[in-house]
Parts: structure tokens; C-alpha cells; sequence
């Protein structure tokens, strides 16, 4: 299930917003299991800008390299060093213990360029069905 | 969907197990059903079961059966005693790759070919285009009316259903019954373990199956299939090795033997042995936790020098590893190079292709 609070994007990361404009972000459940089994992740170091939809870094599976997008501007505070060493996290647990970096936003107006969880579990549903055949 | 796939007999197993399906070489195929690394180590631990009916599967028989294959294979047919089989290769005239296959003689003058999913008009064509109008030649192509199972891992030799096949020799085959239904069962893989390829009518295919993962054995999709032949280092037509490419740059020039009368390929492959080759392909390890995937560059002193073929994570080793071409002066073991993983150099040298080899 994907989480009520979260905030999504088309490219299906996940934005955990906090208090004072800071937010976790991640890969949602649907692009790790599209992804499957994960063994590598390429993060930006803390410090780093970020801008939204632009390219924060990159994630392998067995299978592909995909890039990951950021879902707000702003700065890396932390990343998820325990992901970088085990990226099987990802799978197990993309909205928890999953998660990829910790970011400060620099515009809290660019949350509206997401999709809320009702949006977004329609997008995962087309894009499941599209999938499928 | 411009074209549709071709949905083997057991399409419908993986639609049932939610199976992630792609399409390989224009088959509907499952890349895994639950997780390539179980999947993989299914394997190596235990038994994994494959649908690897997208594999070609020919008949060729009648009196000059055995004078035409010989004629179009790499390694002569006259020594394959009937009841046995071999790996051999079909070149063209100018000794390039066309494939690899397992060769079967199940009478003095029948022969199955078993071989890969790729190219397989121009395999029929170039069947076609040899064989001419003899009529002492038959040609015919079984693939669409059955299935082909892979029961791999060290307990295949263990499975209940397949008691029948337990002193099988190595490459050895045989027809006959598997729980209750009639199967042509060889001791081949493609995945550096023990295990059987079966063939049964497409009818048959799916009790089959069932009777196999009954007793455990674990379904593994395409990536697995990949990630275990690569650990054991065998190469996959169209990737590793095709037209463009020679059996000596790939190490299968042990698969052409001269001693003997004209065969396809044969003056182009002489002379490419005796100049010898510029180009190796090679095993490699990564020195970094990036894949290195088909097609990035191997660079040495900032020079692109060669180019990927195979690449991926090794399970049964936590390494990443691959294989690619460089020249000859790059190959010996231990050369170190980079290969350029979207545009970063990642430390890279050269191992034994065999990067994997299971235990005694």
C-alpha cells in the first residue's frame, strides 16, 4: 500500500514531507518492483542542490540503470547510508527503511506539482494495466 | 503491439504466477516471477525449472543427414556415436558466427538440433539453401508442437519425477517417460550446474511442470537463465558472439576441427587461425559495485580499446563481472583496464571466464 501522507511523482518517486520544509523522498513501490531485485544506488553527496524533476542520481538492478528524479529543489542533507550498503532495502521496504536521501526543499510551492495518494494510486493502476498487456 | 509475441506452451503458467514477461527474440517470456537472486540461487543450491521453449528445435533426417550437417558444422558428425551428443557450430563462409547448438543423434541417420532463439529464419534459409533438393535430406522444424523444460541445480539429480534419469551421463540423453508422459530428456544445461533439458509435446508441457515445482522446483525467469550462464561463463549467441565474430576470438575454436574434408566456413577459418586473431573475448571483473552492461566502453590509457558484451551481478560471487572484447595484448589475466559506466571510468581487469565453477 502505498502511504496516505506521501506525495508522489510521474516517474514514481515518493516525497515524505516533515516539519520546517524538510522531506524524505524515495522510490515507490511500483518502480522497485519494476526495477527488481536492486544492487546499486548512486546518491548525490550531502550539501549537493537538487532541482525538481531533474536527476538526483541513479539506480541499478539486475536487470537495468534507471535515473532517479528528485521530486522538489532543493538541498541533500542526508542520504541513506544503510540503503548504499544493502539496496535490497529498497525492495523490502521502499517507503521505510527504504528510503533514498533527506533533502531541505528551497520552494514548499512546488509540493503542488505532485500527486496526493488518491492521484497517484490511479496513476500506479494505468500504469500496472499498461504493463499488462 | 505491432507484432505479437509467440506465447510458448506454458505461457499461462507465467501469466498465473504474475510473472514479469518481456519479449526475448519475439517470445513472451518471464525476465523472473519473484526475485532474480532467488531465482539464481535456487539454482546453485537446489532446483530451479525454466521455460526454454523459445530454444529451436529441428529434426534432420534421411540417408544423407549425416554428409549434410558435417558439411555445415564446425565439428564433424561421423564422430558422434548414435545415443550421444555435442555442442557445434554453424559458421558462414567467411567463418563467421551463425550459432552455437547441442547436437543430438538418436538414429544412425537422425539428428536433433537443439539452438537458440535468435536468427531463426536465417538458420532455416541457411538450412535450406545447403540441403538443396536432396531427397535424402528432411527438414523439419518441431518447435512449434512442443515444449522444452530446463530442471537445473544440484538437486535435479534428486527430483522423484526424474528418478528415471539419474545415471544419464553427462550429455547424455534419452527417450523416454516422465511422470507418465513421453519425453526426450538430455543431461545439458546452460547454467554451469548438474540438470536435464526436457522435451515433450506442448500438451504435455504443462503436467510436466507442475509435477516438477510440486517436488520444489523453484520457476526462474530470463534474468536468471542470464546471471547463471554468466557466472559460469558460457556465452550467449547474438550478444557474445555472432556473424561478425570468429569461434578463436570467442575461445570455441575447439568446437572447428580441419581434420577432415570441406565444410562451411572452412577455408576462412583456417586462414583466420594460422594469421591468428587480433581480438579476444574476455572475462572480466569489476572493481566497483556499477554494472557493466552490453555495449560500454573498455577503455585502457583513456583509449577505447573494446567494448562490453555480457555484464551483470554475480550472485554466487557478490562481484560484478562480464565479458567483452580487447586485443590480444590486453588479454592475459590480471590486466587491468576501465570501462566507462555512463561516462565514469570504473576500475576493471581481466579473469578466467570460467568465473564460476561448481563443486565436485
Amino acid at each position: 500500500m502505498n502511504p496516505k501522507d506521501y506525495k508522489y511523482t510521474k516517474d514514481h518517486e515518493w516525497l515524505c514531507p516533515e516539519t520546517d520544509n524538510k522531506a524524505k523522498m524515495g522510490l515507490a513501490n511500483y518502480a522497485q518492483s519494476q526495477l527488481g531485485d536492486i544492487v546499486f544506488l548512486d546518491l548525490p553527496q550531502p550539501g549537493a542542490q537538487v532541482e525538481q524533476f531533474k536527476k538526483l542520481g541513479e539506480v541499478e538492478s539486475v536487470k537495468a540503470v534507471s535515473d532517479i528524479f528528485s521530486p522538489v529543489s532543493g538541498k541533500v542533507l542526508e542520504i541513506n547510508q544503510a540503503a548504499i550498503d544493502e539496496p535490497k532495502l529498497v525492495n523490502e521496504d521502499p517507503y521505510g527503511a527504504g528510503w533514498l536521501v533527506r533533502l531541505e526543499l528551497s520552494n514548499a510551492a512546488e509540493l503542488d506539482a505532485l500527486m496526493d495518494i488518491d492521484a497517484y494510486d490511479k496513476y500506479e493502476a494505468e500504469a500496472l494495466a499498461e504493463g499488462a498487456d | 503491439m505491432m507484432n505479437a509475441l509467440k506465447r510458448t506452451p506454458l505461457n499461462k503458467v507465467h501469466r498465473d504466477l504474475k510473472a514479469r514477461l518481456i519479449d526475448f527474440a519475439g517470445w513472451e517470456l518471464p525476465i523472473w516471477y519473484t526475485s532474480v537472486l532467488e531465482e539464481h540461487r535456487a539454482v546453485r543450491s537446489g532446483v530451479g525449472v525454466f521455460d526454454v521453449s523459445d530454444m529451436g528445435r529441428v529434426w534432420v533426417t534421411g540417408k544423407n543427414a549425416g554428409r549434410f550437417l558435417d558439411r555445415i558444422l564446425t565439428r564433424p558428425v561421423q564422430k558422434l556415436e548414435t545415443g550421444s551428443s555435442m555442442l557445434n557450430m554453424m559458421c558462414l563462409e567467411d567463418g563467421g558466427i551463425m550459432d552455437d547448438l547441442w547436437l543430438f543423434r538418436v538414429e544412425a541417420d537422425r539428428y536433433l538440433i537443439v539452438w537458440n532463439a535468435a536468427n531463426i529464419r536465417e538458420k532455416h534459409d541457411w538450412l535450406s539453401r545447403w540441403s538443396g533438393s536432396d531427397p535424402d535430406i528432411a527438414i523439419e522444424d518441431v518447435s512449434a508442437d512442443t515444449a522444452m523444460v530446463a530442471i537445473q541445480g544440484p538437486g535435479s539429480r534428486h527430483m522423484k519425477c526424474l528418478s528415471g534419469l539419474a545415471d544419464l551421463p553427462r550429455f547424455g540423453y534419452t527417450e523416454t517417460e516422465i511422470a507418465g508422459l513421453k519425453a526426450f530428456a538430455a543431461r545439458t544445461g546452460y547454467t554451469g550446474e548438474d540438470g536435464f533439458e526436457i522435451i515433450t509435446g506442448a500438451v504435455q508441457a504443462l503436467p510436466l511442470w507442475e509435477s516438477l515445482v510440486e517436488e520444489g522446483a523453484k520457476p526462474c525467469g530470463l534474468a536468471a537463465r542470464d546471471s547463471l550462464r554468466l557466472e559460469a561463463g558460457m556465452l550467449l549467441c547474438g550478444q557474445d558472439m555472432d556473424s561478425s565474430t570468429n569461434p578463436f576470438e570467442v575461445g570455441l575454436g575447439w568446437l572447428v576441427d580441419f581434420d577432415r574434408g570441406d565444410f562451411v566456413g572452412r577455408e576462412a577459418l583456417l586462414d583466420i587461425k594460422q594469421r591468428g586473431v587480433a581480438r579476444k573475448l574476455i572475462g572480466f571483473q569489476v572493481d566497483g559495485r556499477e554494472i557493466a552492461r552490453p555495449g560500454y566502453p573498455i577503455v585502457k590509457s583513456g583509449r577505447e580499446v573494446g567494448k562490453v558484451t555480457s555484464g551483470g551481478y554475480a550472485p554466487t560471487l557478490d562481484v560484478n563481472i562480464g565479458l567483452g572484447f580487447v586485443p590480444v595484448e590486453l588479454s592475459a589475466v590480471g590486466t587491468a583496464f576501465d570501462i566507462m559506466i555512463r561516462n565514469r571510468p570504473v576500475p576493471a581487469r581481466v579473469v578466467s571466464k570460467r568465473f564460476y565453477r561448481r563443486g565436485v
